[in-house]
C-alpha cells in the first residue's frame, strides 16, 4: 500500500471511530491510537524520511492536512459530546422555580418616619435644613415667644402636658396643673431657637415628636409627630409661602391634587391661614371621606408675625417670612385610611411589616 | 357662634341662598362647621282651633276636643274633618286657635306623636305647649294663638320660623364675632354690601334714678375696667315673646324666662355679656344697694347658678354684695341666691367689662366656661357697656312690662385704656408682603366696611383707626392681615422663593443617624415608635438602677399613671411592644427606635435629652422554610446585629468586654456585653434577665441592645482610607488548638494577632467544639483558618511554614493550649 493510501485510510478509521466514541474518554483513546507518540498518523510522520526526496514535499504536505483534519474533527466532536454532557447535566438541576427563595428578611421603617424623611428630602431639595430641639421646653419657647398671649387657652392643662419644674426660682403660677415648664406642644419652639442663633436667610424645618393631653383612641394620641418649616428672607410674600405648599402637597400628595388656602388665625403668623388638598377619594366632589366638602384639611400657616421676628431679634421691617405645621400621622391617615392611630405606638409586626 | 340667618337678614344685605354666604365665610376666614335648618323638623304640626270641648267620659281633668286644623285633614271626598283629640290642659276654650302635632309629627326631644287611646278614647294628635314646641319654658299650658291666626297652616310658616342657623367656629382672635353686630359687619365688608342694623332704645323712664337706688365700687381696676348698673322695677317674669324665644333658641341658648331671655338676646346681639340680679335680694344700706367688685379670698366659696359650690381663689373676681357676701363670679356665672325668679319685680342689670386674663384663669381653675367667659376671655368693648345696658333696657321695658329707672350707674376707671388705636398703615406694604396687585381704594373701602376709619395722609401713608371691638386690631400688620383675607388668599399668585447666600440639606450627623436605621433595618429589625412617656416603677420593674439618669421629669396631670414621668430609658417600652406582640400570638419579634430619654435635673427646669439606639429580638428571624432553617435568636444574633451597626459607621477599635452584673443588673450574667470602641462605652448588648421579662410579662428569651447615638456619632467615620487590593496570593493554613475554657475568644486573637507578624495578613475563627473526651473536660477547641500573604510577592512555601510554625508555638505558650491533631 502507498502511504497516501494509508493516510486515507488512517483518516476513514478516524471519522469511524469518531462515529463510535460517546464519552470523553473513548474519544481520548481515539487520538491516542492516531496522534499518541506510537499512533498510525505519528508513525507515517515518523517514516516520511524513508521516502524518495521528490515524493516527501508532496506526501508531507499531505500527511499534514489529514493530520488538521483528524485534529479538527476531534476538536469539534469532544466539543460536540461536551455540549451534550451539559445539557444532560442540566437536564437534571431543573428545578421548581415557583418553589420560594431563600429569605433574606428586611426590616421595614415605621411609617411615620418614612414619611418623615420624604418630607425632609422634599425640603431638602428645596434648600432647607432640618432642626430639632429639646422635647422637654419652657413655656417662653413653646409660647410667649410664639406670640401666644399670656391666658391664651391653648396654654390651659386640658391642652399641654406641664412637668414639674425642679428649677429653685421656678415662676409663681396662678393656674393649677400649669408651670413653666411643658411636654412641647408643636415643634414651633426649634424655630424660636433657630432663629435667635441663626441670622437670615433661614429655610428650615423641624420635624418632630410633640405631646398633647388626647387620651388615645382611634384619632388621637397624646404623643405625635409634627414637621413644621420656617422660612426668613428678603422680600418673601404669601405668594411664595403658596407656591412652596403647592410644590410640597404636590410632591407628597401626587401632582393631580389641588390646594385651598382659608384664612384662619393662629397667634404665630399674620396673615394666617389653613390649607387643605382636595380629597384623594372623590377628587373634590365631595364624599364622606371629606365630609362632603370636597377638602381635607393638612396645615396651618402663615406669614411669620413681626412680633415673633421681635422676640428673636430679628428687623421686621427688613425679613418677613412665612411659617406652617402639619402632623405626619394626619398625612398617614390621609394616604392609608388608618382606622386607628395607636397602631402606630404598638409595635405590632404585622403592622410595621405592611410599610 | 349660631348665627341665625333671618336674623342676620334683619341687620344686612345677604344673598338669599346661605349656602353663597358659606362660601363666602369659608373664603374669608371664618369656619363653618355646620349648616342646619331650623322649623323644617316641625312637619305635621299645624295651627288649628278648637271645634268643641267636652269632659273625657272617663277621667275628671282631661277633655274631649273636636279640632279644625283645615284641609290638612280630609275625608273621602277631600272634605275638611276635624281631628278628635284627647287634652290635658285646662287653660283653653272652644273656639281657641292653638296649635295641634298631627299624627307623624316630630317634637322636639325626637317625641314622635302617634294615634292613640287615653282611657279608652282615641286621640288623633296632640295640643301643644310652647315647650313642646322647643319655643320656651311655658309648660302651664297649651299654646293659645291670636285670633286671626289662619286655622290649618304649617306652624313653620305661620311663625316665619323656618330659618337657616350657619354654626361658625370663631377664632380667639375675633370677639366682634361673637355678636349678630359684629357678623353683620364681618358680611358687610365680606360682601360690600350696606349694613341696616337697628337698636332698640328705652323711649320712657319712671321712678327713683338708678344712682338713687344703687352704687358700685370696684376695688380694683386691674379686674374690672368698667361696671354699669341700670334699675328697671315692676317686671313680670313669664315666657319670652315668640320672636324672642325663637332668636334665643337659633343661637344656642334655652329659653328661660322674659328678664333672662332679654339679657341673653343682648349678649347674642352685641357680644356684651350682662346679668341681672334680683335687686330685691340686695342689702339695703343707706336707702341704697351697694355693688362691690373685689378680688375673692382664697377659699371663699360661692353657689353657682348650676347649682354647684365653688371654692374661689385670690386670683378670681367677684361681685358682692356690699362687699361681704358674693354674689357673683365676675365674668363667668352668677350665683345661685341672687337669681331672677318668678318673684322677683326688681331688676338690677350689669353691663361691665371684666379682665380677659382673670375670666380665663378663673374659667380653667373651675373647668368652668359660659357664653359669657367665653367673650370675655376674648376681650369685651368696655366702651360700650352703656350703650348695651341701654338696649336691655328697652328690652325689659317691651318685653317684661317693666318700668326703667332714669339714668346708669357707670364707673368707668379703665376709660383711659378703651380709647381707639391709631395704626400708621403703608397700603404698599400690604401689597409686598401678599404679592399681590391690591389696589388702594379696595384697601381703603373694605377696612371702613369693617367699621375702621381711613385718614390719608398721602396716598401710601394712612391712619387708621380702628373700631374699639376690635381688639386684635393694633399693628399695621393685623390691618394687612385683614385686607388679605377680604382680597381673597386663594387668588394670590404662587412662586417659589430663590434664597441668596444660603444651601440646605441635611448634616453629616443627620446622614449617620439615617444610616443607623438603614443599617438596623437591612440586619432584619422593624423600626417602631413607643411612648416617651414611662410609669415610676418601669426602671426598677426591670431591675435597671437609677444611677446617671438623673430625677424623673414628672407630668403634673397625667393622662394615666403608666404614663406620669418621662421614661428614663428605652428598654421597658420595647419590651412592651415585644409582650403585645407575643400576646397576639406574633412569636417572632425585631424590633428597634431610634429616641429619646430624659435625665431630670435636681435644680434644672429642663432634663438632659440624649438619644438612644435600642433594639430588641425575641422568637427567630423567620418561621422555617422548605429550604431553610431558623434558630431561636440568641446573645449572638444581637451582637452581630451591633457588629454590623459598628462596622457600617466604621467605628475602630471595637470591644465586647464582660459585663459586670452589678453595672448591668437587668442583663442575663454570662450571658451580656458592655459594648465599646476607641476606649469609650456605646452601650451593652445581652439577653434580658428572665426576672425582668416575667415582670413584663414575657415567657421567652430577648436579646437586646441599647447604644449612645450621640457616642455612635462621634465615633463613627464617614470613610476610612483605602488599602490595596491585594495583587500576591496568599496561603491558608488552618490551625485548630485545644485550650481551657477561661481562655477567650478575644485572648486568642490578639495572641494570634500579635505572634502572625507582618505575614499573618488574616485571620477567620470557624469553629468552636466541645467534648469531654475527645477535646477534655473544661477545655475546647478552637479553630481558625490563618492566610499569610505578603504585599510585595508570592510567599515561598518555606516562608509560610516558618511563620506559621513560629505562631503555632508562641500561640500554645501564651495561652497554654495545644494544637489537636
Amino acid at each position: 500500500m502507498s502511504m497516501s493510501d494509508d493516510l486515507k485510510s488512517i483518516e476513514a478509521q478516524v471519522a469511524e471511530g469518531l462515529a463510535a466514541a460517546q464519552s470523553t474518554e473513548a474519544l481520548e483513546a481515539l487520538r491516542v491510537s492516531v496522534l499518541g507518540k506510537k499512533g498510525s498518523l505519528t508513525q507515517i510522520m515518523r517514516s516520511m524520511g524513508k521516502l524518495a526526496p521528490e515524493e516527501r514535499p508532496v506526501m508531507g504536505q499531505l500527511a499534514n492536512t489529514v493530520r488538521g483534519n483528524v485534529e479538527a474533527a476531534l476538536k469539534a466532536r469532544r466539543e460536540e459530546l461536551g455540549q451534550e454532557l451539559m445539557e444532560r447535566k442540566m437536564a437534571a438541576d431543573a428545578c421548581d422555580v415557583t418553589l420560594p427563595g431563600r429569605r433574606l428578611t428586611l426590616g421595614t421603617q415605621h411609617l411615620i418616619s418614612q414619611i418623615r424623611e420624604e418630607v425632609e428630602d422634599i425640603f431638602c431639595g428645596l434648600g432647607y435644613t432640618v432642626e430639632d430641639g429639646p422635647y422637654v421646653e419652657t413655656t417662653w419657647y413653646n409660647f410667649t415667644a410664639l406670640n401666644a398671649p399670656e391666658d391664651h387657652p391653648s396654654r390651659s392643662a386640658k391642652d399641654t402636658f406641664y412637668v414639674v419644674d425642679n428649677a429653685p426660682e421656678g415662676k409663681e403660677v396662678h393656674v393649677q396643673g400649669e408651670s413653666d415648664v411643658l411636654l412641647r406642644t408643636q415643634t414651633s419652639g426649634v424655630q424660636v431657637h433657630v432663629m435667635e442663633r441663626q441670622k437670615p436667610p433661614i429655610y428650615m424645618i423641624c420635624p418632630g415628636t410633640v405631646f398633647r393631653p388626647d387620651t388615645a383612641d382611634a384619632n388621637h394620641l397624646p404623643q405625635f409627630t409634627q414637621v413644621e418649616g420656617l422660612v426668613v428672607d428678603e422680600g418673601i410674600t404669601f405668594g411664595d409661602f403658596k407656591g412652596t405648599m403647592d410644590y410640597f402637597l404636590r410632591e407628597i400628595f401626587g401632582k393631580d391634587r389641588a390646594t385651598r388656602y382659608r384664612p384662619h388665625f393662629f397667634p404665630f403668623t399674620e396673615p394666617s391661614c389653613e390649607v387643605d388638598v382636595s380629597c384623594s377619594v372623590c377628587g373634590g366632589k365631595g364624599c364622606r371621606f371629606c365630609k362632603g366638602t370636597g377638602w381635607l384639611e393638612i396645615m396651618g400657616a402663615g406669614m411669620v408675625d413681626p412680633n415673633v421676628f421681635e422676640y428673636c431679634g430679628i428687623d421686621p421691617e427688613k425679613y418677613t417670612g412665612f411659617a406652617f405645621g402639619m402632623g405626619i400621622e394626619r398625612i398617614a391617615c390621609l394616604r392609608y385610611d388608618l382606622p386607628d392611630l395607636r397602631m402606630l405606638m404598638t409595635g405590632d409586626m404585622r403592622f410595621l411589616s405592611q410599610f | 357662634m349660631r348665627i341665625s340667618y333671618e336674623w342676620l337678614k334683619s341687620m344686612v344685605d345677604v344673598p338669599d341662598d346661605p349656602r353663597e354666604l358659606v362660601a363666602e365665610f369659608t373664603r374669608t376666614g371664618t369656619e363653618v362647621e355646620a349648616v342646619e335648618k331650623v322649623g323644617a323638623n316641625l312637619e305635621h304640626v299645624v295651627t288649628a282651633q278648637v271645634v268643641s270641648k267636652k269632659p273625657h267620659p272617663d277621667s275628671d281633668h282631661m277633655w274631649l276636643c273636636q279640632v279644625s286644623v283645615g284641609d290638612k285633614n280630609v275625608d273621602a271626598d277631600g272634605n275638611p274633618v276635624p281631628l278628635q283629640i284627647v287634652c290635658g290642659a285646662q287653660n283653653f276654650n272652644e273656639g281657641d286657635h292653638i296649635v295641634t302635632a298631627m299624627i307623624d309629627a316630630v317634637l322636639p326631644g325626637d317625641f314622635k306623636i302617634k294615634k292613640s287611646k287615653l282611657r279608652g278614647v282615641e286621640s288623633c294628635g296632640m295640643n301643644c305647649s310652647a315647650r313642646e314646641l322647643g319655643l320656651g319654658s311655658d309648660h302651664e299650658g297649651i299654646m293659645i294663638l291670636p285670633e286671626d291666626a289662619p286655622v290649618g297652616m304649617d306652624f313653620t310658616d305661620y311663625l316665619g320660623m323656618s330659618d337657616t342657623v350657619i354654626d361658625c367656629e370663631i377664632t380667639p382672635n375675633r370677639p366682634d364675632c361673637l355678636s349678630m353686630t359684629g357678623i353683620a359687619t364681618e358680611v358687610s365688608a365680606m360682601l360690600d354690601v350696606d349694613t341696616h342694623i337697628e337698636l332698640p332704645h328705652v323711649t320712657e323712664e319712671s321712678g327713683p334714678s338708678a344712682s338713687d337706688l344703687v352704687d358700685v365700687t370696684i376695688d380694683d381696676p386691674e379686674l374690672c375696667s368698667r361696671y354699669t348698673a341700670r334699675v328697671v322695677r315692676g317686671v313680670k317674669i313669664g315666657p319670652s315673646p315668640e320672636w324672642l324665644a325663637r332668636r334665643v333658641a337659633a343661637a344656642g341658648g334655652r329659653s328661660i324666662n322674659n328678664v333672662v331671655d332679654v339679657t341673653n338676646y343682648v349678649m347674642y346681639l352685641t357680644g356684651q355679656p350682662l346679668h341681672a340680679f334680683d335687686l330685691g335680694k340686695l342689702t339695703e344700706r343707706d336707702g341704697k344697694r351697694h355693688i362691690v367688685v373685689r378680688a375673692a379670698a382664697d377659699g371663699e366659696k360661692l353657689v353657682t347658678l348650676d347649682g354647684q359650690e365653688r371654692t374661689l381663689t385670690s386670683d378670681m373676681c367677684l361681685i358682692t354684695d356690699d362687699g361681704r357676701t358674693p354674689i357673683a363670679l365676675a365674668g363667668v356665672m352668677g350665683g345661685l341666691d341672687s337669681e331672677i325668679t318668678d318673684q322677683t319685680t326688681d331688676v338690677l342689670l350689669e353691663s361691665a367689662n371684666f379682665s380677659s386674663g382673670h375670666t380665663s384663669r378663673t374659667s380653667r381653675n373651675l373647668d368652668l366656661m359660659s357664653e359669657a367667659s367665653i367673650r370675655y376671655e376674648r376681650k369685651v368693648d368696655g366702651t360700650n357697656c352703656a350703650n348695651v345696658a341701654e338696649i336691655a333696657a328697652a328690652l325689659f321695658a317691651e318685653c317684661c312690662g317693666a318700668e326703667v329707672c332714669p339714668g346708669i350707674v357707670d364707673v368707668y376707671p379703665g376709660e383711659k385704656d378703651d380709647e381707639p388705636v391709631r395704626i400708621d398703615f403703608r397700603p404698599y406694604r400690604a401689597r409686598s408682603l401678599a404679592g399681590a396687585p391690591i389696589t388702594n381704594s379696595f384697601i381703603t373701602s373694605r377696612l371702613e366696611r369693617l367699621g375702621c376709619s381711613v385718614q390719608k395722609n398721602d396716598v401710601e401713608h394712612y391712619v387708621v383707626t380702628a373700631p374699639t371691638n376690635r381688639p386684635d386690631l393694633t399693628r399695621e400688620v393685623d390691618l394687612i392681615e385683614e385686607v388679605v383675607r377680604l382680597w381673597g388668599e386663594g387668588d394670590i399668585e404662587p412662586t417659589i422663593p430663590a434664597a441668596k447666600n444660603h444651601a440646605g440639606g441635611l448634616t453629616p450627623e443627620q446622614r449617620r443617624v439615617r444610616r443607623i436605621g438603614a443599617t438596623l433595618r437591612a440586619c432584619g429589625l422593624s423600626e417602631t415608635s413607643t411612648y416617651c412617656f414611662a410609669a415610676p416603677e418601669d426602671l426598677s420593674a426591670l431591675g435597671i438602677p437609677e444611677t446617671g439618669r438623673g430625677v424623673p421629669v414628672k407630668i403634673i396631670r397625667p393622662l394615666v399613671a403608666e404614663q406620669s414621668e418621662m421614661r428614663r430609658d428605652m428598654l421597658p417600652g420595647l419590651l412592651r411592644s415585644v409582650a403585645y406582640n407575643l400576646d397576639h400570638g406574633v412569636p417572632n419579634v425585631a424590633l428597634y427606635e431610634i429616641g429619646r430619654v430624659f435625665f431630670g435635673h435636681e435644680n434644672r427646669s429642663q432634663p438632659d435629652e440624649p438619644s438612644y439606639v435600642c433594639g430588641v429580638m425575641a422568637g427567630r428571624r423567620a418561621d422555617d422554610a422548605w429550604n431553610q432553617r431558623f434558630d431561636e435568636y440568641d446573645f449572638y444574633d444581637a451582637k452581630g446585629v451591633v457588629e454590623a451597626l459598628l462596622s457600617a459607621l466604621r467605628l475602630a477599635k471595637v470591644r465586647f468586654k464582660v459585663a459586670d452584673p452589678e453595672t448591668y443588673p437587668w442583663l442575663q450574667p454570662g450571658r451580656a456585653a458592655e459594648v465599646m470602641a476607641g476606649g469609650q462605652v456605646l452601650g451593652w448588648v445581652g439577653n434580658v434577665h428572665p426576672r425582668g421579662l416575667r415582670a413584663m410579662g414575657i415567657d421567652v428569651p430577648v436579646v437586646a441592645f441599647e447604644l449612645s447615638q450621640a457616642a455612635l456619632l462621634r465615633l463613627a467615620a464617614d470613610e476610612l482610607p483605602y488599602v490595596d487590593v491585594p495583587t500576591f496570593p496568599g496561603v491558608t493554613h488552618d490551625l485548630a488548638i485545644v485550650v481551657d475554657e477561661s481562655v477567650t475568644c478575644e485572648t486568642l486573637l490578639q495572641r494570634i494577632g500579635s505572634a502572625g507578624g507582618k505575614l499573618l495578613a488574616d485571620v477567620r475563627l470557624f469553629d468552636v467544639y466541645r467534648d469531654d473526651e475527645r477535646v477534655g473536660k473544661g477545655k475546647k477547641s478552637m479553630a481558625f483558618s490563618l492566610t499569610y500573604r505578603a504585599a510585595d510577592r508570592t510567599l515561598t512555601s518555606e516562608e509560610v511554614e516558618k511563620a506559621h510554625e513560629r505562631l503555632v508555638n508562641k500561640v500554645c505558650k501564651s495561652t497554654g493550649g495545644e494544637v489537636r491533631s
